[in-house]
């Protein structure tokens, strides 16, 4: 018997330590955007000692990941709170131009259960194949290509973005919608000249826009629905529309890279991943 | 005196324990950092004056330096800054070894920090200078990567590079001369990638005023089934709600096709799970 008690808590210890995470992302760097919001708040440490807990994250799921070093912006931990600080205060809040409010984008990306989701921790993975993954019940998961240096959407705009995005599958979950068996979306038909495509989306993994205008949701609203098309959100929807207040209303000191990111991911996901797109676009026309 | 040595197993078992509170423990604590910061951001920005921007000037060396001097400083640069930034960048337009050295740092930040290849583009197209439009011609041509992994069934190369040529083809519609803008309209055609091809028409309309003209202009280029792009809505940085709705509106009267079906209902909501209400304000900023 007490062989066997042993025995079990062996085993168990073992599993506990397997599930210790290993930096496997890369961690030589951090893109210009990173450094440029970084340096607006110098690893103001008060924030992050808030935000992992805002954000219902734990040491064991974040080792060697900066989370004993959250001031290195070369590594992950560091860059999601990079992100998350975007979200609480990188916008204006105008009711009359912005598509919703700090208020939702928080509501969305934080990991108390609300109107907007049940409760979820955030996590991260070393699977490529992911930019972030929601995997109910409970866990919003983010991955390599929003943190290796050079990869596209390794930027706080983009990694912001993906938590909206990963948050709004949880939204889906609490209300009981269906958006389809492609990952949360809708599969794209293969064609013969080898492209993939539904309606005007180009990507494998499709959403409706459900079209809306501005001042339209009051801000604190954006999880309601109706349950027609009226009033709804899908995840890219709510991505873009973040992006969008990002590129468009910023608070004064959000840095030009920040929003240069924002605007080119806003775009390029209205374009490309809607079915009944192109959803709206957003950002100046010029160039700079 | 000698103790009795406890038994291997009992040993063994303390051991586990041990573990196991050192893993809840490590689970519990709070993340830690060398060197934090204790000021609160708006002192450490009112510490920090906008700084003036650096002259994008020189030859040789000294214009590769300015180059890389006037990108750290427009990068971080804000939104009260943008029109400095804008002269700044205009009067550089007749420096070719500004330009090159531009292009220099676009082509190195490709493959290494996509956000400053962006950056660098942004400001190259700014700059409506004839010595730019050979590299922008050129950067809008390259061949997308063969087909490659696929995230959430999108190819992350294919992307990177389509969002770069995006910044690349809103410079050439932004110079608007004949033959930056005949580059523009093979982008409408001919661009393997909708986000390019959707960059361009956006950009090419805007620099015209959205006229009826411009439209019909790019009506004898753009793709079939892509039409729906000429009448797409921009939120322009400043619009307010009556006049971004009513863009929206025409949009969705002149396409009523783009209504999308009811939403479907799933196989079963989400139970509660954990409590988990924190509700604690985040710290002044």
């Amino acid at each position: 018997m007490k062989t066997g008690v042993i025995l079990t808590g062996e085993i168990l210890a073992l599993a506990m330590l397997g599930t210790l995470t290993y930096g496997l992302c890369l961690q030589t760097g951090a893109s210009q955007a990173d450094r440029d919001l970084w340096n607006t708040h110098g690893c103001w440490q008060e924030y992050f000692l808030w935000q992992y807990q805002a954000y219902d994250m734990n040491g064991n799921d974040w080792s060697n990941r900066g989370w004993n070093d959250a001031c290195n912006v070369n590594l992950e931990y560091p860059k999601h709170w990079n992100a998350a600080y975007l979200v609480t205060y990188g916008l204006v809040d105008n009711n009359d131009q912005s598509f919703h409010g700090t208020i939702d984008y928080r509501a969305a990306a934080e990991a108390a259960s609300s109107n907007f989701h049940n409760h979820f921790i955030h996590q991260i993975s070393d699977d490529n194949n992911f930019f972030g993954q929601f995997i109910p019940p409970d866990k919003l998961i983010t991955d390599c290509p929003l943190y290796d240096p050079a990869a596209t959407n390794s930027n706080p705009a983009s990694r912001a973005g993906d938590f909206m995005h990963e948050s709004w599958h949880a939204w889906m979950l609490k209300y009981n919608w269906n958006n389809g068996s492609a990952g949360g979306h809708r599969p794209c038909n293969n064609n013969p000249d080898g492209s993939c495509t539904l309606g005007a989306c180009s990507f494998n993994g499709c959403d409706y826009f459900y079209f809306h205008g501005v001042s339209k949701y009051v801000f604190g609203a954006m999880w309601e629905n109706d349950g027609t098309a009226n009033r709804f959100h899908s995840p890219n929807q709510v991505q873009v529309e973040f992006l969008c207040d990002v590129a468009d209303q910023p608070q004064s000191w959000v840095p030009n890279t920040v929003r240069l990111r924002a605007t080119a991911d806003a775009n390029a996901r209205s374009a490309a991943r809607f079915i009944n797109g192109p959803g709206y676009s957003c950002g100046s026309f010029r160039p700079w | 005196m000698v103790k009795r040595i406890a038994s291997p197993k009992v040993f063994g078992l303390a051991a586990i324990l041990v573990m196991l509170l050192c893993w809840q423990c490590a689970s519990r604590q709070g993340p830690k950092a060398l060197g934090p910061s204790g000021v609160r951001p708006s002192e450490l920005l009112a510490q920090k004056p906008p700084q003036p921007a650096p002259k994008l000037a020189g030859s040789g060396d000294a214009a590769r330096r300015a180059v890389i001097e006037f990108l750290a400083w427009a990068g971080a640069s804000t939104p009260p800054q943008r029109e400095e930034a804008r002269r700044e960048i205009a009067a550089a337009a007749g420096n070719r070894d500004v330009v090159q050295a531009l292009c220099d740092e676009i082509t190195a930040a490709r493959t290494t920090d996509h956000s400053r290849a962006l950056l660098g583009l942004s400001v190259l197209g700014e700059m409506r200078s004839p010595h730019a439009l050979a590299y922008l011609k050129d950067f809008i041509h390259i061949p997308m990567p063969p087909p490659g992994r696929l995230i959430e069934g999108e190819d992350p190369q294919q992307t990177a590079l389509a969002t770069l040529q995006g910044k690349a083809v809103s410079g050439l519609a932004y110079m608007n001369t004949a033959e930056s803008n005949t580059e523009v309209f093979w982008a409408v055609a001919k661009h393997e990638s909708r986000i390019v091809r959707a960059e361009a028409i956006r950009t090419y309309l805007a620099n015209h005023q959205n006229s009826s003209e411009a439209k019909a202009t790019l009506r004898k280029y753009v793709r079939k089934g892509e039409e729906v792009f000429l009448d797409r809505p921009n939120r322009d940085s400043g619009d307010r709600a009556e006049i971004f709705n009513r863009k929206l509106d025409e949009y969705l009267r002149a396409h009523p096709e783009l209504a999308p079906p009811a939403p479907e209902r799933g196989s079963g909501a989400s139970e509660p799970g954990k409590a988990y209400d924190f509700n604690r304000a985040p710290p002044r900023f």
